[in-house]
């Protein structure tokens, strides 16, 4: 059987993403083994045009050029995995943005200089293109990218954690930073799937897995730690930082607004 | 005639970048390397964020020196603050820039730029012929990434680094297996140096180069407080701005920088050139044998002088880990910190160059601004110098072979492109 044809695609964004395939190192091989690679941006100059069976994308849509290039990876491949909170929200481009307009930004640093690229507001790549599956993460796992590769190959969906980092915590049996330090750890109602690594050096969950997941309780946590005398301001700002889907800035945005 | 050679999407570095040539006849009219990775304007997101928050920020300017942001973040913090952190945190922070410097430059050298000397798209297909080469290439860079997982808690984007100190200090049985891996994979860097000095750097970049490093004391190494230049003098830190002077250009989402009206240099060639008489033990003698190869006047030698430098960091990274065994690993906790309104510049070696962070906070360790220079972004200018000189004598060769070349003079660079953009002052 033909080998599946694969291509890795880097758009605004850190490189994170594309580096952790490279920090695979002993298995980086094996894993590359099952495909015929044909773009990889960061890794390689093949340039080897056609259809793709799964493409990789990491980073945001923040300028024209990411969107033409986007649309053009989305017309050639069967399946499109969005690797990273880049790629599936914007991460915190978008996020600490605190509604201020690409536009603003750029002549709040930039002044009116003139730039040939045409910026956009940063986004995910699902908000212009259909996307397949996500591997959240800032940077995503690397043992998660590995079982989301092996599900490919066998025809299945990635597996998707839909349980917060605290359950993690707790089957570790960490100390929890929140009770027991007074920390503003937000493993409540960040998604698991790095076994609660934070929690388990001592430090609390930024939320580096990307924003609040699904029937998390935001507001209990943003009211509990108004009570432990963390300031509005504090606590709404490291909410925002890896909240860049369109749901979790309104979210961010409403919390603001009410206690305004 | 006008001809048009671009390469639209430069290949084996980081982020998103393009060149573009045009040549009038025999004359090369104009060259620009286009940085189109899209801004995220850090230092606006920065505004009024809590100061203990913001190395989490800046270190995802970028993946590759991730390490390196956050040290020089923490370091203008700890200045800005007057923090005193402890010997054993200083030591901790010292073979952590070490061992991101082997994570790094074992990335850079075997993964993106080796495979243009042997004539290979990437280490995938290199594999063939040279499997153990690549496996040990491989094992070096991954004895690297040990020491970010050890003391950052994973290999990118680390969480372990604190204002202060480290929130959890590694146990001396994770630092011998380090110790293990960087000596196994040691015979991997000493590879590299002879690779690159073997094969002949091509000479079509050749021009003069000014150049600057920061000092590091009495020992080769990538942490300082002032900054050498090829044209002499000492710089404090804190004045960075005069060796930069960013400014905006058209085609480019990166500000470009000069020095007394010209493009310079800084990276792996400027510090073994300004500081390579401080190397020590394999490092020194490579050094010394390969001196006549590390001329300045190729920029293309930064693979060489890269190479010497991987050894060099993995023996101190070594040493570095046998002081903490030896003094015994002791389980401190970060120092307290108490914020006042002021500013601090912390300043490091980043692998591809001089990395400046500088940050005013009030009184309440909230940032009032904040400026990042990264390396990449002062090196465009010279980069895009050295199109132009290597344009205009390859001009009789076909538009692929200029193509191929104007690519191995970016990676030579091992360009951040992703920390180029977007990094300039807030007033």
């Amino acid at each position: 059987m033909a080998k599946p044809k694969i291509g890795i695609f880097g758009l605004t964004g850190c490189g994170g993403d594309q580096l952790l395939i490279l920090d695979m190192e002993d298995a980086l091989l094996d894993v590359l083994g099952n495909f015929e690679l044909l773009r990889f941006q960061m890794g390689s100059s093949r340039k080897i045009e056609g259809p793709i069976d799964i493409a990789f994308v990491e980073g945001s849509v923040s300028t024209e050029n990411d969107l033409a290039r986007l649309k053009e990876i989305r017309d050639r491949s069967k399946c499109l995995v969005a690797l990273g909170n880049c790629a599936i929200n914007g991460c915190l481009q978008a996020g600490m943005a605190g509604g201020k307009s690409m536009d603003e930004r750029r002549k709040r640093v930039y002044g009116e200089a003139e730039f040939d690229s045409k910026f956009v507001d940063s986004k995910g790549t699902g908000d212009y293109v259909t996307v397949d599956y996500r591997i959240p993460g800032c940077p995503v796992e690397k043992e998660e990218v590995v079982q989301a590769i092996v599900s490919l190959l066998m025809g299945d969906a990635p597996q998707e954690y839909t349980y917060p980092v605290c359950v993690e915590c707790k089957l570790n049996e960490y100390p929890c930073l929140i009770t027991e330090r007074g920390l503003p750890c937000l493993g409540p109602m960040i998604r698991a799937g790095c076994n609660a690594r934070c929690p388990g050096l001592g430090v609390e969950c930024i939320g580096c897995r990307g924003p609040p997941i699904e029937n998390s309780n935001v507001a209990k946590e943003y009211r509990m730690l108004l009570e432990k005398s963390f300031k509005r301001e504090y606590i709404l700002n490291r909410l925002a930082m890896f909240a860049g889907s369109t749901e979790a800035r309104e979210l961010v945005r409403k919390l603001r607004e009410e206690s305004k | 005639m006008t001809r048009i050679i671009t390469v639209e999407e430069i290949t084996r570095v980081e982020g998103n970048g393009a060149i573009e040539v045009e040549i009038e006849g025999n004359e090369v009219r104009s060259v620009r390397m286009r940085v189109l990775e899209g801004p995220r304007f850090f230092e606006s997101l920065l505004t009024g964020i809590s100061y203990e928050k913001v190395p989490d920020v800046v270190r995802r300017i970028c993946a590759i020196c991730t390490a390196s942001h956050a040290l020089a973040s923490i370091t203008a913090i700890e200045k800005a603050f007057k923090v005193e952190v402890t010997p054993q945190t200083r030591l901790l922070r010292d073979l952590l820039i070490h061992g991101e410097m082997v994570e790094s430059h074992a990335l850079h050298l075997f993964l993106l730029a080796l495979p243009d000397v042997l004539g290979y798209t990437d280490i995938v297909a290199m594999t063939d012929k040279y499997a153990p080469q690549v496996k040990a290439a491989l094992g070096l860079k991954a004895a690297g990434n040990m020491v970010h997982v050890a003391l950052g808690g994973r290999e990118i984007h680390g969480v372990n680094e604190r204002v202060g100190g480290f929130s959890t200090i590694p146990s001396e049985g994770e630092l011998q297996k380090i110790r293990d891996a960087l000596a196994s994979s040691k015979s991997a860097a000493k590879l590299a140096v002879e690779l690159f000095a073997k094969s002949e750097a091509p000479t079509y970049t050749e021009s003069e180069n000014a150049y600057m490093a920061l000092d590091p004391g009495e020992r080769f190494g990538f942490l300082g407080e002032s900054v050498l230049t090829s044209v002499g003098g000492s710089h404090p830190v804190e004045e960075y701005l005069g060796l930069t002077n960013e400014r905006a250009v058209r085609h480019s989402n990166a500000k470009f920088s000069t020095y007394r009206g010209r493009e310079f240099m800084v990276g792996s060639l400027p510090r073994v050139l300004l500081n390579g008489s401080k190397l020590e033990g394999d490092a020194s003698a490579l050094f010394r044998e390969n001196r006549g190869k590390l001329r300045a006047d190729n920029s293309l030698n930064n693979n060489l002088a890269q190479a010497v430098e991987l050894l060099h960091a993995v023996d101190r990274s070594i040493e570095d880990i046998d002081r903490l065994l030896s003094d015994g690993v002791r389980k401190e906790v970060p120092m307290e910190v108490e914020t006042k309104a002021g500013r601090g510049v912390g300043t490091v070696e980043a692998p591809r160059g001089l990395l400046y962070h500088d940050y005013t906070f009030d009184e309440e360790g909230r940032i009032v601004s904040a400026n990042v220079i990264t390396p990449t972004a002062q090196n465009l200018a010279n980069i895009e110098k050295d199109y132009k000189i290597a344009a205009g004598r390859l001009v009789k060769e076909s538009d692929d072979k200029i193509r191929a070349s104007l690519e191995v003079i970016a990676r030579a660079y091992d360009p951040c492109i992703s920390c180029s953009v977007h990094l300039v002052r807030l007033s």
